[in-house]
């Protein structure tokens, strides 16, 4: 968004792994839209609050898609048009992204974002068609108008005093007047539902969207890191599992680097550039499927616990290409993943299977290399 | 997606550049001095290629107390080498202030809490709970670069960040390691092959 502020010299070498956090975060919202679009039944008091706080996860979840494409609203692409349903609008949600390649801050925003706009979720969750009509079209408006329709949505409440789930929105009033903030990128009140039997003042709703901001962050690192499980429920261990993932990717790096000490005295690391380059120019020639696995191998799933092998799809056809490649390795190095359609849930998508890097194949590479260079 | 794209690129050309920049595999160095030069120029290179999250200038601002990888940032971060450096420098004189306001909040409180002689709860769930989790957190924050100034939201967002990169340069360095591995074997294999083919070629 501010190519000026970004330090990299590399020009875009900013927040790319952050389309895989955004990408996560969007699928983990997914699931919660989806939990909102089977309208949940009406909670009895015992189970309320289980209920109540998927129902708040879900008031988190939902407006992301509003905020982030309020964060584009500059965009064209970004303002959404009218759809009916939230689903519609995740599609949509995807193309801005690559457009603007949000960055750290802004997804923290986003998730502040989230907060701020729950109520308009919370009107869709759970509700009948009445509220469902102008709730969708709430998500969907551009920002001023939103802002109106908390005071709408109060007056629905009032009206469906019948629910199960205690409802108390916070003063609109305070909302109203505080509406004018210039610019649409924030809003100064958070509106959100309070749940039965829990205060509703300011202090502890902001501490509860903090929480919840932070039990979704630690979500999204359960899916990073492997081997915590979804099961391992509870802040301590789900930190435990990071740090120890941490740790041994640093004892990893040392490891790795002490041994590249050991063999280097007598490594040309010149040469090493053009091998590089050339595996690399895999995808020019291959179907980028069996290139994407290896990419996706070696760069960006290698597990802790070492790779699990898997048979080279295609390894024949690959070796008689490689000295077709053009030996200037930046842009090798891009081809490298260009036939990758590059998934940004890769970072985070501990499920999918590792290819290690085939030796038999390396070596019959190297062999060509060695003899040309000799 | 680009971005992934162009940090693994920009990744691996600034490590070719910091490897090549601190002549490894000539020099004469120690099994340390090579490591160490090796793993500080994969760190800078990681960190650089990045931009512009929070652990990224801790790391190259520790990098830059050392003597030793001087040279070596220079190299590979060229012109940015100042401004990084200096923004650094910035940023720990906020954080050192952020320190001692902490510091003295917490003995405020403490004042105020022994004042008060909170009742003893250490047995409940709850309290405990938190507490394991502040000591992981505490643990956390040493691990990660520059995490100790930062509050739980960000230290997770940061944590995320930083394992993705991570392990982003634990498989270049894998990658490394093997390319070269095989390099030294198939050279040592070959000249052993020319070595047995020239008696033969001479009889």
């Amino acid at each position: 968004m501010d190519p000026p502020t970004r330090s990299s010299a590399a020009g875009s070498g900013d927040s790319g792994t952050y389309t895989p956090e955004i990408a996560d975060s969007i699928r983990f919202e997914e699931e919660i839209q989806s939990l909102i679009r089977d309208p949940p039944p009406p909670p009895p008091a015992s189970s309320s609050a289980a209920a109540g706080s998927s129902s708040f996860t879900a008031l988190l979840g939902l407006p992301p898609n509003q905020a982030v494409e309020l964060l584009h609203s500059p965009d064209p692409t970004g303002a959404g048009t009218a759809s009916a349903a939230g689903g519609d609008l995740w599609p949509r949600l995807r193309l801005p992204l690559p457009c603007s390649s949000p960055t750290f801050p802004s997804n923290a925003a986003l998730v502040e974002r989230a907060a701020r706009f729950s109520v308009f979720a919370g009107a869709g969750d759970g509700s009948p068609s009445s509220s469902g009509d102008p709730s969708p079209k709430t998500r969907t408006d551009p920002l001023p108008p939103q802002r109106q329709s908390p005071v709408a949505k109060r007056k629905e409440a009032g009206e469906k005093g019948s629910k199960a789930k205690a409802k108390k929105s916070r003063n609109a009033e305070d909302g109203t007047a505080k509406e004018d903030t210039g610019g649409g990128e924030q809003l100064p009140y958070v509106h959100v539902r309070a749940r039965r039997g829990q205060a509703t003042d300011s202090h502890s709703l902001a501490e509860r969207a903090r929480r919840e901001k932070i039990n979704a962050r630690m979500k999204l690192l359960q899916e990073l890191v492997p081997g915590c499980s979804k099961q391992i429920s509870g802040t301590a261990l789900v930190l435990d599992e990071i740090i120890n993932h941490v740790q041994s990717l640093q004892r990893q790096v040392e490891f790795l680097s002490m041994r590249l000490a050991a063999v280097n005295p007598r490594v040309d690391f010149g040469g090493l550039d053009s091998f590089l380059s050339s595996e690399c120019g895999r995808p020019t020639a291959v179907s980028s499927k069996s290139g994407a696995d290896l990419e996706q191998t070696t760069w960006l799933e290698m597990g802790v616990n070492g790779g699990r092998r898997q048979p080279q799809p295609q390894p024949q056809p690959q070796q008689q290409q490689f000295w077709h490649v053009d030996l200037v390795h930046p842009h090798h190095i891009s081809q490298m993943w260009e036939g990758n359609d590059p998934q940004p849930h890769a970072f985070a998508n501990p499920g999918a299977s590792i290819l290690s890097y085939d030796p038999n194949n390396s070596t019959s590479l190297h062999s060509n290399q060695l003899k040309m260079e000799l | 997606m680009q971005d992934p794209n162009s940090f693994k690129q920009a990744f691996v050309k600034y490590m070719l550049m910091g490897l090549q920049a601190s002549r490894v595999s000539s020099k004469s160095m120690s099994l340390q001095e090579r490591k160490e030069a090796i793993k500080s120029s994969a760190d800078i290179a990681m960190a650089f290629a990045r931009g512009g999250a929070n652990w990224t200038n801790a790391l190259i601002t520790s990098l830059s107390k050392k003597e030793q990888s001087h040279a070596l940032l220079r190299s590979i971060t060229g012109k940015q080498y100042e401004r990084l450096t200096k923004s650094c420098y910035l940023s720990c004189n906020v954080q050192r202030s952020k320190k001692i306001l902490r510091r003295s909040y917490r003995i405020c409180s403490s004042r105020r809490s022994k004042a008060r002689h909170a009742p003893p709860r250490r047995l409940e769930a709850n309290v405990l709970a938190r507490s394991m989790a502040k000591k992981r957190t505490r643990v956390l924050k040493k691990m990660i670069p520059g995490g100790e100034f930062l509050d739980g939201l960000s230290l997770l967002n940061e944590a995320f960040d930083y394992v993705s990169h991570l392990r982003a340069q634990v498989d270049l360095l894998q990658c490394l390691s093997r390319a070269t591995e095989v390099s030294k074997l198939r050279a040592c294999s070959e000249c052993t092959l020319k070595e047995m083919e020239a008696p033969n070629v001479g009889k």
